[in-house]
Formats: structure tokens, C-alpha cells, sequence
């Protein structure tokens, strides 16, 4: 076990508005993100010393124009001019999740001690992910003359793989989509609060790349999530009660660019990153009261499911079935709505969700007795990280 | 079946890697790289082996015959220059000859319902300009 775990915590929580379009400059929406979750720690801006985030565009073809498209750590210090700030950093060989660990390490480090992360996501006026344009250089030389555009077709090759091989039917995904969205009904923060899903709705959406329909795809918006991380000494000071980091991993399986559908990454990356993170928070699945696996596009939730371990290869859409992953089923589901009911914020929020579940802060979605929350914060391919948060320290 | 012949594709730009693969491509054959050192064959081409890191790296005519590993249904039109062609298969092919390496295509000549992950499938050349001519595949005879 990790001689780490529990002396990290997350404290404070904090959400924009998350609208369609934008409607505000970007960098308007990590403010408000990062002051709620502040609010939320009840510290005050001038405590906070560390700051950390993941500013990427996943929109492919669209400027990334920084406090306009994205919001680096230059901006939100341009706008917050913390005067104790002693650390910062932006990370590119992992999604968000690596900036939450990086946050955890410099605590440990000591060398901040109270620092926010944020996501904020942007959704640009027109086709969110579009080809390239007359040519096609790079790795694309070998997909965009093929119409491969985005990550939604590259996540759909490996889908039909993953259905073809193990005999499955992607009618058994309606049951996560309705499921996410009915969990989707106790998170206000979320695009899709106030808007129901049916099974007949699932299976009357138009088709966007086979197999993935409408509801299998994050819908694109705009907003910002934040957390605070500080020590667990310091932590049980604060408002809030805390969310101990138990363990974490990130993924360790690398590919060359340009290849395109193999599912083997998918499963490689996760069970490399979940490996270590059960290995250093002494847990296996068994013991996880909660989950929440990033759910950008439908079928990252089968790929982690399986790869972190929680059933076996080929089985994750039978698993998920007969209430399994309802609020009082056996393993509780990305109970904030998953990005399928939040819209396209990327894997912060699964984070803040494991760790609200864990400190038994999730309202009226909070499931019973929950203490090993476990989260797979992104797609395991490629920039893939796990964490497991309890609220009882060990 | 999908209409191409509206659709304009982007353009490859060969660089020093890729260049043999478009050079071959042009002249209707389909050549991957290979490692000298251990004899591994990879797609798309890198600057070393992915097997033994070796750099002795050349470029060899196979066999253009395989198996659709994965694919999918393109509905989305929000690239324009692929609308006429909805719904159309973008598929992945598994050679015979390059256990692992995977090739993007589409799937010309058929339906895009015939499409399947394991169907047999045989390489054809699609001129895009003077220089570049794009590996396709079709279903293979019998």
C-alpha cells in the first residue's frame, strides 16, 4: 500500500453555468467555477497557492485562444493575482486527472498548500470536430482522406470490435444512457437537469458514426468545474468534510500516433492505470461502493469497466443491466449523470462526483453507506488516470 | 451505396517517413514498413521499430489481403465535403501480411451494411491527384 494515501483530500467543489453555447468568454466560467469552489472550502481567494489544470480544446480545427476557447494557469493568475501563489503547472501526457495528481504530489511535496484545479471546456460555433482541411498531414495522412474524423469515430472503430467479437448488441447501451440520465434528475448543475431520457428516445436518435447514436455522445457546451485540494490535517479544518485520495495511477501503455481502432489500448491503458491504483489504496473492485467511469462517448464506460476490473472482458454491457448500477444497486454509476447528463466537461467531474460520494456531500443522489469511490477519469487510451477517494481514512 | 463521387478528400501529405508508402501507393502497390533487424511490419510507419526499437526500417511490397478488424457507419455530415457519401463505411484492415498494423480505408463497392468486423477484404488504388493515389479496399472474391 501507498504510505500517501489519505494525507491528500479534496475539500471545496465549484461549477459554472454550463450553457450550449458561448455565451460568456471561457475564462468568465473558470472564475465562476474556481471562486464557488473556494466558496465551498470557505477559505478565501488570497489562501489559495496552487494552481493546476489541463487547458486543451478537444474540438479539432478550432483556435485555441487562451480565456476564449481555453484557460491556462496565465490566465486565471493574470485574473486572480494570488499573492501567496508558490506553485502551478499545466499538464499535457494526461487528461485533467494528471493535474488533480499533480496537485496531490506537490501537497505532498509541500511546497503549496491549498491548491484549485479547473476544467473548462469550450464549444466552438460550428462542427465541433472536423476533418482536416484541403490537406491532411501528420498522422491524419493516413485517416482524414478516409472521412476519420474526430475521436467519437476513432472511440466507434474499437466499438464495433469490441460488439463483433464478443457477440454483444449496442441495445444493451440504452440501459446506461437512461440510467445516467435518470441520475441526471438530482445533479442542477448538469445540461441535461430537467430533461428525461426513455429507452424509446435512445432507440429513435438518429445515428451520428455507428454504433454510437445521439445519446451515446456527450453533448458539446460550455462551463468550467474546480476543486480544492489541500492536506488532510488541514482539510478537517475546513467547511467541508473531506474526500481522502486513497490511491491513484495513470496509465502506462503508450502507442504510436496515427493508429487508429485498436482496443487493445483502450485495455491496456486502463488496467495499467487501475493496477496501480488499487496496489496503492490496498482496494480491488470488490470493495468499491461507488463509481464513476468518464462516459464521453458510451463505450469508454465499457472499456473501463472491464479494463480496471470490475467484470470481465466482453461482459460490461451485461453487467450494467437489472438495476446493477442504479443509486441502490450493487455498483452505483456515474450517479451525477456521468458527462452524458453534465455535457462535455471531461473527467473533473467525475472526480468532484467520487469525491462528494465519499464524503457523503451528493445530496439527494448520494448513495447509502458509500466510502470506497472509486473514478476513471477519462478515456483509458491515452491520457487515462484512476483514483479512489474514501471518506473514512484508513 | 455511398456515393464518392462528390466527395473532395483531404489531401496526405507524404513527409520523410510516409513518403515510400505514397511513392508505392502511386504505383498501385501497397508497401509497408519493415524492420531489417527483426523483421516486423508496421502501420503507420515510425521513426523505429515498434517491436525491437531496431532503425534499420525499409519499406516492402505485401500482400494486400485482410480482414476488416473494426469500422464504422460515418451518419455525421458535419464535414460537407463527405455529405454526398452518408451513410459510408470507414473501415480498419488487419493484412494478412502485418499481423497488428491496422490501415484506415473505406469499404468501396459494396453496401455499407456489409461491413463487418472478420470479412475478408483485398486492397484497390484510388487516384486523388498525380501524386497521391489512396490504398482502398474491396470485399474479396469468394
Amino acid at each position: 500500500m501507498w504510505d500517501n494515501r489519505c494525507k491528500i483530500a479534496v475539500s471545496g467543489v465549484g461549477y459554472s453555468k454550463v450553457s450550449r453555447t458561448a455565451d460568456r468568454p471561457l475564462a468568465a466560467h473558470a472564475l465562476d467555477a474556481v471562486r464557488d469552489a473556494v466558496a465551498d472550502s470557505g477559505l478565501r481567494m488570497q489562501d489559495i497557492d496552487g494552481l493546476a489544470t489541463y487547458p486543451e480544446l478537444p474540438a479539432t480545427g478550432h483556435a485555441e485562444v487562451d480565456g476564449i476557447s481555453i484557460v491556462s494557469v496565465n490566465c486565471m493568475m493574470a485574473m486572480l493575482k494570488l499573492p501567496a501563489l508558490t506553485w502551478h503547472i499545466q499538464v499535457g501526457t494526461t487528461n485533467i486527472g494528471g493535474a488533480v495528481q499533480q496537485a496531490t504530489n506537490a501537497l505532498l511535496a509541500g511546497v503549496c498548500t491549498y491548491a484549485v484545479v479547473w476544467r473548462a471546456m469550450h464549444n466552438p460555433a460550428g462542427t465541433y470536430q472536423n476533418l482536416p482541411g484541403v490537406y491532411a498531414p501528420g498522422a491524419a495522412q493516413f485517416t482524414g482522406p478516409y472521412g476519420f474524423g474526430g475521436p467519437g469515430q476513432g472511440m466507434a472503430v474499437a466499438y464495433t470490435r469490441w460488439l463483433e467479437t464478443n457477440n454483444q448488441s449496442r441495445d444493451k447501451m440504452a440501459t446506461l444512457a437512461v440510467t445516467q440520465r435518470k441520475h441526471t434528475q438530482h445533479n442542477p448543475h448538469a445540461y441535461f437537469y430537467g430533461t428525461e431520457l426513455t429507452r424509446e428516445d435512445y432507440f429513435a436518435s438518429r445515428m451520428v458514426a455507428y454504433p454510437f447514436c445521439l445519446f451515446d455522445c456527450d453533448i458539446p457546451v460550455q462551463g468550467a468545474v474546480a476543486i480544492v485540494l489541500t492536506t488532510a490535517d488541514r482539510a478537517r479544518d475546513l467547511k467541508p468534510k473531506p474526500a481522502y485520495i486513497a490511491g491513484y495511477g495513470q496509465r502506462l501503455h503508450f502507442e504510436t500516433a496515427g493508429r487508429i481502432g485498436s482496443l487493445s489500448s483502450y485495455m491496456e491503458g486502463g488496467s495499467s492505470s487501475a493496477k496501480l491504483t488499487w496496489e496503492r489504496s490496498g482496494f480491488s473492485p470488490k470493495d468499491v461502493d461507488v463509481a464513476q467511469i468518464y462516459d464521453g462517448f458510451s463505450a469508454s464506460v465499457i472499456y473501463g469497466l472491464e479494463s480496471y476490473g470490475f467484470c470481465k472482458e466482453g461482459e460490461a454491457l451485461d453487467f450494467i443491466q437489472d438495476g446493477r448500477i442504479e443509486l441502490d444497486g450493487d455498483l452505483p454509476l456515474n450517479t451525477f449523470g456521468g458527462s452524458l447528463g453534465t455535457g462535455r466537461i471531461h473527467g473533473l467531474w467525475h472526480i468532484i462526483e467520487g469525491a462528494l460520494q465519499a464524503s457523503g456531500r451528493a445530496g439527494s443522489r448520494q448513495v447509502k453507506d458509500a466510502n470506497v469511490s472509486f473514478v476513471g477519469a477519462s478515456a483509458p487510451i491515452v491520457t487515462g488516470t484512476t483514483f479512489i477517494f474514501v471518506g473514512d481514512p484508513y | 451505396m455511398s456515393d464518392w463521387s462528390k466527395v473532395t478528400r483531404p489531401i496526405p501529405v507524404p513527409n520523410e517517413w510516409t513518403k515510400p508508402f505514397w511513392d508505392a501507393a502511386r504505383q498501385g502497390v501497397l508497401a509497408l514498413q519493415r524492420c531489417r533487424s527483426c523483421g516486423h511490419v508496421q502501420h503507420p510507419p515510425y521513426a523505429t521499430c515498434t517491436q525491437c526499437i531496431g532503425v534499420d526500417l525499409t519499406f516492402e511490397p505485401v500482400r494486400g489481403v485482410g480482414a476488416i478488424y473494426a469500422y464504422t457507419i460515418m451518419y455525421h455530415t458535419g464535414d460537407k465535403r463527405f455529405a454526398s457519401a452518408v451513410p459510408y463505411a470507414s473501415i480498419v484492415v488487419e493484412l494478412d501480411d502485418a499481423p497488428g498494423a491496422l490501415l484506415a480505408a473505406n469499404l468501396l463497392d459494396a453496401d455499407y451494411t456489409e461491413a463487418k468486423v472478420g470479412r475478408r477484404v483485398e486492397v484497390m488504388f484510388e487516384k486523388l491527384t498525380d501524386d497521391i493515389t489512396l490504398p482502398q479496399f474491396r470485399l474479396a472474391a469468394g
